[in-house]
């Protein structure tokens, strides 16, 4: 067992869709796409994210880009034009994912 | 220029973009068409309000500048544009262009406005005639909502822009058309694509407008997966696909302009907003992205197909603004030593000096900047390791039913500048005061109650 970092295999694009914020995953090569599969849960994201979200999160796979796409709901404080955060739109919910360290 | 393939740009991701690109490439005749994206979902709201202060207004304003500098380059080479800069109001949006072209010179240019997405006279029409539209996520009626409409306005597909343009449109200013169904439109117009014929082709038009609609963003901007960047961010090339009859294309940039097209830019583009990469819902048609091909296939260039298509969604989506109420802003910053807890001290005081004078706030958030300001509720602060911080930034915001009460409460705190903590800054006007707290409801209403129309004048 040892623990990478997503930022060391991975990009990552976040974006809103009223309080739904999706945060697309791409792997580095199509090894480290393997290991996403494996380890990148849903749940695992959304625990990263504490009360961040507050609803669902559902992950599609994407094989032939190689990426995850997770689309979280009730993320962003009701949406951009009414959130109280400074990140209103979520564009950053990319960067903290990035931080995520999954145990392989 | 054949009927073998046609270039789209990308001009703009925004309102407010810069048209330096798309100025750029008006120039070197990279295009055949240029495509602007002006209506994220907030900015419908900020139109509304223009409109109800000046009844000629409405539209986005940076196409009055874009009129003066990229539209009479682009014109002289031949390029059209199209955009849904129209917003509110695109017939005023026209004269608005026809005026501006004509007083250069300019004159006998076709604009086209497309109008028809407007619903907010229609709501209680709708209402009435059995429709009583439900909340896309949460199902709930429309008339349990306590606040005011601000807009409505319906997602509409290509079908407008084919027209405009069969009838020689140079440029279209269109009103709610979906994001992506201008560029739709374009290749239909161009291919001579049937709306109602082959999915797989109409599906890869949407994915290749979706590519365009964020300009920079597909070409270097914003890209995690470039950094660090090897290359400008000045003067970014806005993407350009070339695309071919069966839906396929290749994306390039300028030489001339700095940015990078690659595997990775157009990867991150792709999934931006996107929910299920197999049911992308859009007016025209139902797109699936997960066999997708992207290749680089040379210095900034990138191959582009696979999208296959699906039937499109029985109804369009409507999406309904909603006046919340008002929100306000202001920023502190502590210094060392004590940064942190000089901050929570700080906080402490605002909020007693709001109760104490009864200011009517419905609610209250503040973030720490240098440790949670941007991820909020994600972040565990430890304040093991706060204590030695160089500085710390305070910032708050209040939501508040009445505009005034914004500019009040900033003003009852002013005095903590001498009574606060020692070894802090702030200036009245780093917050803003009482802005528009807006909500959106999305919701579908029938196909058949929407009709577009165009109509054309000559600058």
């Amino acid at each position: 067992m040892s623990n990478i970092k997503l930022l060391d295999i991975a990009s990552a694009r976040s974006g809103d869709k009223n309080d739904i914020c999706n945060i697309g995953v791409m792997a580095n090569s199509p090894e480290d796409y393997t290991t996403l599969v494996e380890h990148l849960t849903a749940d695992k994201v959304k625990a990263h994210f504490g009360d961040l979200i507050l609803g669902e999160v559902i992950r599609y796979e994407w094989a032939s880009i190689e990426a995850l796409n997770f689309v979280c709901h009730q993320a962003l404080d009701g949406g951009g034009s009414r959130s109280m955060r400074m990140d209103t739109l979520g564009k950053n919910f990319s960067s903290h994912l990035l931080r995520l360290e999954l145990e392989v | 220029m054949g009927k073998d393939s046609i270039r789209i740009a990308g001009g703009q991701g925004f309102y407010g973009d810069s048209p330096m690109a798309a100025i750029a490439i008006a120039r070197e005749e990279a295009a055949d068409y240029i495509v602007h994206d002006a209506l994220a979902e907030l900015t419908l709201s900020i139109l509304q309000k223009d409109k109800m202060r000046d009844p000629n207004l409405g539209y986005a304003r940076d196409i009055e500048f874009a009129a003066k500098s990229l539209y009479p380059i682009a014109l002289k080479n031949g390029i059209k544009i199209v955009t849904n800069s129209g917003g509110l109001n695109p017939e005023k949006a026209a004269q608005k262009v026809a005026e501006i072209l004509g007083a250069q010179g300019v004159t006998g240019v076709k604009i086209a406005a497309i109008t028809g997405d407007n619903f907010i006279d229609r709501l209680d029409e709708v209402q009435q005639q059995g429709n009583n539209l439900a909340h896309l996520d949460s199902g709930e009626p429309f008339s349990s909502v306590e606040y005011q409409p601000t807009h409505a306005n319906v997602y509409t597909g290509a079908r407008s822009v084919v027209e405009a343009l069969s009838q020689g449109a140079d440029i279209i200013l269109a009103g709610r058309v979906a994001d992506p169904c201008l560029t739709l439109g374009i290749l239909a117009h161009h291919f001579g694509w049937d709306l109602d014929g082959d999915l797989d082709k109409l599906a890869s038009g949407i994915a290749v407008g979706h590519l365009l609609e964020c300009g920079g963003q597909a070409s270097g901007g914003n890209a995690y997966s470039e950094w660090p960047m090897d290359y400008k961010l000045s003067n970014l090339g806005y993407p350009i696909a070339e695309v071919s009859e069966d839906g396929s294309a290749v994306f390039t940039k300028l030489k001339s302009q700095g940015g990078k097209m690659s595997r990775n830019t157009l990867r991150e583009q792709l999934v931006y907003e996107i929910h299920d990469p197999a049911n992308y819902l859009t007016p025209d048609v139902t797109v699936d992205l997960t066999a997708v091909s992207i290749e680089d296939v040379g210095d900034n260039q990138v191959s582009f197909s696979g999208v296959k298509g699906k039937p499109k969604p029985e109804k369009l989506k409507l999406t309904i603004g909603l006046m919340e109420g008002y929100l306000s802003e202001q920023f502190f910053f502590m210094s060392w030593p004590y940064a942190y807890k000089k901050a929570l001290k700080m906080v402490e005081a605002v909020k007693e000096i709001w109760k104490g004078l009864g200011i009517p706030i419905d609610r209250m958030e503040h973030q720490f900047i240098g440790l949670n300001g941007i991820h909020g509720a994600a972040i565990d602060i430890d304040e093991s390791q706060v204590e030695d911080m160089n500085e710390v930034g305070v910032r708050l915001c209040i939501k508040h039913k009445d505009a005034k009460t914004g500019k009040l409460a900033m003003q009852s705190i002013v005095c903590l500048g001498l009574n606060g903590p020692p070894g802090i800054i702030s200036k009245p006007g780093w917050g803003k005061p009482s802005t528009a707290m807006l909500s959106l409801w999305p919701t579908l209403v029938e196909r058949d109650l929407i009709e577009e129309k165009v109509e054309i004048i000559k600058s």
